[in-house]
């Protein structure tokens, strides 16, 4: 990782992400131009500093070049460290932002990471702690990525705009990755669900089961949503409530699906009933929608897979998220790795919409900053 | 008259759908048809509920006191010789509104339904024969052209995702 490759350009904020978290993986350096260049306010917002900063905390001699604007970034990645590491989040984005970022990057470090992150840990725009604890966690696990250590824990739940929240990760490092071959989702057997409130009343977590359950009773009587009702310091500094549910279905895909109230001071105050009734709508659609993995981390199967051994893995998604779509672009710059795309249409034995069945070979990536014991 | 031929023609198409197959749809579909054609909605209603109570049988025996009164032209004496028959076709709870509206309908109806059956029965054979013959000729005439077209078809009708994913790439070239 340490050979200077030469950089990769980009314009734009778009996919910052992405770009650092794939630089940092594959050692070859970014410039990013044009950050909101033509903006009022130009240049890099404060959750995206804060995401810099995290890379800058995990890795080990990364250089970070910024222009004074904020709207040249250059990053040159270090060698992954890992080991026990705290993180304050922008309350801007949630914790899932960041972490989205760290499950990519954990596996590889040189120490076993331990992280503590405080910040948002539900919000309406990025993935939830709770829905990527419940989906994100046992796709890692069908890469190999497993051990006591591996787990997810949320402390303390913040809601936008205070945030207040805390949550621990951490990740076994392992050498190289299983190829996978995710090809049959089977059936939905079961329906687990998450209802959160903090400084509310405890009722609104009932009364967002209650409806949630009105529509998924008709389908499959597993149905088991807990309530979660964190009170004092652990409900962070502001009031909201939500709804998470994931169903796991006979060959151990988690498709999930959320929902959070609206910020405080901000929309109009959404209704538990609505929310729940919405939240089991849209697990509705994310189960027609269908594929061995969950729409929110399809770029993440998709990575694993790339950085696997030299061994061919496939995998059946639903159809492809614009986000993987553009992260699949990135793979192929970085990477140079190019999957086989085949459309599978549903026929009358597979239900739902149309699935797509992804293939590739590993680039035989494994984990040099692991120490040999 | 025509009216009255119109209405045994609905009787019989119900009846035959009812005997020689209850889902029949070309006997549904032309008695659906027929009944719209009338103008007599009420007498139409008759001849329904007459032929959904009235067995085969039943149809069978009053068959010759039918054949009596078709012979008959006037309305009239036809009303009081088919009481009888009548009363023998129908349910006691539809017999009121029965009475009220021309009863005359019904012996002519059962006395053209087994012909009619027969005859309807003989064309839709023919029909199926005609139809399963020319299928099954079409359908093996060049089969290899057709799986090539079928081919093409499904080839254009799928997206091809591996360009739109990878074709459309400006941004990415490298430095």
């Amino acid at each position: 990782m340490a050979t200077p490759a030469h950089s990769l350009g980009y314009a734009g904020c778009n996919f910052l992400r992405q770009r650092l978290v794939l630089s940092t993986l594959s050692g070859r350096p970014v410039k990013i131009r044009k950050i909101r260049a033509r903006d009022d306010s130009p240049g890099l917002r404060d959750f995206e500093a804060s995401f810099i900063r995290l890379l800058d905390k995990i890795t080990n001699g990364s250089r970070i070049e910024i222009n004074q604007t904020g709207t040249t970034l250059y990053y040159q990645p270090g060698l992954l460290y890992g080991g026990t590491v705290e993180h304050d989040c922008s309350v801007l984005r949630s914790i899932g932002y960041y972490l989205e970022g760290l499950l990519c990057l954990a596996p590889f470090m040189k120490h076993p990471l331990k992280i503590v992150l405080r910040g948002v840990t539900n919000d309406q725009v990025d993935p939830s702690v709770d829905v990527l604890k419940a989906t994100a966690l046992p796709l890692l696990k069908q890469f190999g990525i497993d051990g006591e250590s591996f787990e997810l824990k949320i402390v303390r739940r913040g809601m936008p705009p205070g945030g207040g929240g805390e949550v621990i990760f951490s990740c076994p490092v392992r050498k190289v990755l299983k190829p996978v071959q995710l090809t049959d989702p089977g059936k939905i057997k079961r329906i687990r669900g998450m209802a959160y409130s903090v400084r509310v009343s405890p009722q609104m977590a009932n009364r967002i089961v209650e409806s949630a359950r009105s529509i998924l009773n008709k389908f499959i009587p597993d149905i088991y949503i807990y309530t979660d009702h964190m009170k004092g310091l652990n409900s962070g500094k502001s009031p909201g409530f939500g709804l998470s549910l994931v169903a796991e279905t006979t060959n151990g895909t988690f498709l999930s699906a959320e929902l959070a109230s609206n910020p405080q001071g901000q929309g109009a105050a959404v209704l538990p009933e609505d929310l729940g009734r919405n939240c089991a709508q849209l697990l509705l659609e994310e189960i027609y929608r269908g594929g061995c993995v969950d729409s929110t981390n399809q770029s993440l199967a998709l990575l694993l897979m790339t950085l696997g051994q030299q061994d061919v893995s496939k995998v059946l998604l639903g159809p492809l998220s614009p986000y993987t779509i553009e992260f699949l672009r990135h793979l192929k710059s970085f990477f140079q790795i190019m999957f086989k795309i085949e459309t599978k249409p549903c026929g009358e034995e597979l239900k739902g919409g149309d699935k797509v069945l992804m293939t590739c070979v590993g680039i035989g990536f494994s984990n040099l900053s692991k120490t040999l014991k | 008259s025509s009216e009255e031929d119109s209405v045994v023609e609905g009787g019989r198409s119900i009846l035959e759908s009812k005997t020689v197959g209850e889902g029949s749809k070309e006997g549904l579909s032309a008695a659906n048809h027929q009944n719209d054609n009338l103008n007599l909605g009420k007498k139409a209603a008759i001849t329904t509920s007459d032929s959904g109570h009235c067995t085969a049988e039943e149809a069978l025996a009053s068959e010759d006191e039918s054949e009596e009164s078709s012979s008959f032209s006037s309305d009239d004496e036809d009303a009081e010789s088919t009481e009888i028959g009548r009363e023998k076709l129908v349910k006691p709870s539809h017999m009121g509104s029965v009475q009220e509206l021309g009863s005359e309908n019904l012996i002519d109806e059962t006395s053209d339904i087994e012909d009619l059956l027969k005859e309807e029965e003989e064309y839709k054979e023919e029909n199926n024969c005609s139809t399963e013959t020319s299928g099954a000729l079409k359908w093996k005439e060049d089969l290899s052209r057709k799986a090539a077209e079928a081919f093409l078809r499904q080839q254009q009708a799928t997206p091809n995702l591996r360009k739109l994913v990878y074709g459309t790439v400006t941004e990415n070239s490298e430095e």
